[in-house]
């Protein structure tokens, strides 16, 4: 018996195949571009075929994320909420509050002792914070992505980007760097105010969040520099990453189609 | 044309309550009530007076006045999807696009010449100070006498005389402008229409809060608020009637489905008024909002023979008009009452009731463990909403409850 989650976010499209005794068999990520049908069908056919087993093996198939209404042949579809704290606290127990910085919004999540959603809080209004607002900095800084995590190594001013705006912020990096300021200290102020608001969200689900086990999901987890800033901002020893933090919400979805299919109430 | 507006809207209910002559129908006959209320407001040789929520109505109709608090406009600009082009009148002419969007679409109404020529005004201090600068800004363009009336946020017996001090000043100050002073006889019969209603009200409000609950989530959407405008007349009574009949009859005909109740909710202030389909998409979660924070308002019978106190003391009570402690008490009352599972707080973009206190709220009610889900909607300007971000929080918030 196999089960599928599929998370079809604005950004990214992430599918994991587990089994019954909940191992991860395979898995897949993959941009979503704009025509996420064709995206789904995609990261599907991946998993599919890194696992060799037949479509007639998968027993359910939950979808999540904002395109999960438009999964065919779901067997349900559940909210990122739901599914990234199912699927945190598969790879990381204990964990207490879970922030999750997705493509258009990011989230605080904070669990019982049993791992039940107890309240979140989600990003008001804009995209500040989010994973298209790192997008349009590294866009304004001309780098890649994936190198604005280590970017700010070795900064060392606390530079404040005094807005949030994606648009705004865009046009005072690009003043920044005429400026002459140095790549690497806007690179720090950035993670700086993403920190700030992260924070923000995570006091708003939890005031004494001291000594609870805090994780983060979703592919910003893998900015260095974001996770480090967020660490300083709450004042916490350690933010806990799972090894793959893209895959959480699709893992919790298919974690979520095991236990409908089987009636597993854990 | 608003008057032609309101015609077909009375004319076309009337046809659809004709085809169901045996039926209750209450929403129907409440909206006609509404749509002839309008009619009235842009009707020729009416007095006309545009005021805050909370001013008496039942004063105002026992002196032959027809009037209506000006958010009523910018709810209808709303939910017949035209508030976005008077809202850019008023935008244009440099109102804050942030600025809450009932009274920046009611500007816009003003500034197009929509808004039928008053022949005074009315505000109130509460529940908003926004409103009160949008009728200052009404009485300046059409040049008319503009009445405050200052409702204290305590409730003594000094702030009582305080308050029926200044009604019987607003009383003067109608009858200066209708030239008939007021009639203590008329304005006793309304008051005895004001207390039917409100016991009619409490009835209304105990069938609500069975379980399952006859209410669904649209018949009594904004009902508390707009209700008020009726209550001092025989039209009054009538609507809450029709309202307690069709809740009645819903229980004795057993045509409640309680798989649409797996969650009960509490909707905070006012409800989106475009076209969104939030209360079909808590349906299919099966969640039933069964009170709604602005419906369950009601009074002790007022005295005629008082009725300056009786309706000082009533506005005073009015949970908004007090201070935040007695607006969290009152909801958390209801959540007790109706043993809701959560609540809802749209947030109304730039009001201070909405969101100002939200913290304050969300507190009070999470003392008393019932989650609460803080929206961030504008529930008038439909250019502000991020639809499948919204229907999200709804869909995590029923997983969370449901769980």
């Amino acid at each position: 018996m196999y089960f599928l989650g599929i998370d079809i976010g604005s950004l990214s499209c992430d599918a994991v195949l587990i089994d019954e005794n909940k191992n991860i068999i395979s898995s897949a990520v993959i941009p979503t571009g704009v025509k996420n049908i064709e995206a789904i069908a995609r990261v599907k056919k991946m998993v599919m075929q890194s696992s060799f087993i037949s479509e007639s093996d998968i027993k359910s198939i939950i979808s999540t994320g904002y395109g999960r209404k438009r999964v065919e042949g779901r067997d349900g579809a559940v909210t990122e909420i739901t599914c990234h704290a199912k699927g945190i606290r598969h790879v990381i127990p204990k964990t207490g509050i879970v922030i999750d910085i997705g493509g258009q919004d990011s989230k605080a999540i904070l669990l019982s002792e049993q791992g039940k959603v107890v309240d979140f809080a989600m990003n008001d209004k804009c995209a500040a914070g989010t994973g298209r607002f790192l997008e349009a900095m590294a866009r304004a800084l001309e780098v890649q992505i994936d190198e604005l995590g280590d970017l700010d190594r070795d900064a060392e001013e606390d530079l404040v980007l005094s807005s949030m705006c994606t648009v705004f912020a865009e046009s005072e990096v690009v003043s920044l760097i005429a400026k002459g300021t140095e790549q690497k200290e806007i690179a720090k102020g950035l993670n700086r105010s993403i920190a700030s608001r992260t924070n923000s969200l995570v006091k708003r689900v939890s005031k004494n969040f001291n000594g609870k086990c805090m994780a983060m999901s979703g592919g910003v987890a893998r900015n260095r520099g974001v996770v480090k800033a967020i660490e300083e901002s709450l004042g916490i020893e350690k933010l806990h990453i799972p090894d793959d933090p893209d895959i959480i919400g699709a893992l919790g979805a298919a974690l979520i189609a095991f236990d409908r299919y089987t009636g597993n109430k854990e | 044309m608003m008057y032609e507006y309101f015609e077909n809207m009375v004319q076309g209910v009337t046809a659809k309550l004709a085809e169901e002559p045996g039926k209750i129908n209450a929403k129907k006959r409440y909206v006609r009530e509404i749509a002839r209320l309008g009619k009235k407001l842009y009707a020729e040789n009416e007095k006309i007076a545009w005021c805050g929520v909370t001013v008496p109505f039942d004063l105002l109709n026992a002196m032959g006045v027809t009037s209506c608090f000006v958010e009523f406009v910018g709810a209808m600009l709303s939910s017949n999807e035209t508030a976005p082009l008077f809202m850019k009148e008023a935008e244009d002419s440099g109102y804050a696009p942030d600025s809450c969007a009932y009274h920046r679409s009611v500007t816009g109404a003003v500034l197009k010449g929509m808004m039928p020529d008053p022949d005074f005004i009315i505000g109130s201090s509460s529940p908003c100070t926004a409103g009160l600068a949008v009728m200052e800004n009404m009485a300046k363009k059409f040049n008319r006498d503009f009445f405050i009336l200052n409702i204290p946020q305590n409730n003594s017996r000094n702030s009582v005389k305080y308050l029926a001090d200044q009604l019987k000043e607003m009383a003067d100050f109608i009858g200066k402008h209708t030239k008939e002073p007021l009639s203590l006889e008329k304005l006793g019969t309304a008051l005895e229409f004001h207390n039917e209603c409100s016991r009619i009200l409490k009835d209304i409000y105990d069938l609500a809060k069975q379980t399952p609950s006859p209410v669904d989530n649209k018949l009594l959407r904004d009902f508390g608020t707009v209700v008020t405008l009726f209550m001092g007349s025989s039209k009054g009574v009538e609507i809450c009637r029709a309202f307690k009949d069709e809740l009645t009859d819903r229980i004795k005909s057993d045509k409640i489905d309680p798989s649409k109740e797996q969650i009960r909710l509490m909707w905070i202030q006012n409800r989106i008024q475009y076209q969104f389909p939030i209360e079909k998409i808590l349906e299919d979660l099966g969640a039933k909002i069964v009170v709604d924070e602005l419906n369950d308002v009601t009074w002790e019978p007022m005295d005629p023979d008082n009725p300056f106190e009786s309706i000082a003391k009533r506005i005073i009570t009015i949970p908004y008009s007090l201070g935040t402690d007695k607006r969290i008490a009152h909801m958390q009352a209801l959540a007790t009452d109706y043993r809701i599972d959560g609540a809802i707080n749209p947030c109304h973009w730039g009001c201070r009731q909405g969101t100002g206190v939200r913290g304050l709220t969300t507190a009070g009610l999470k003392q008393i463990n019932v989650p609460v889900l803080n929206l961030e909607i504008d529930c008038v300007d439909s250019r502000n909403l991020a639809k499948g971000q919204i229907a999200t929080r709804v869909e995590a918030f029923a997983e969370m409850l449901t769980q």
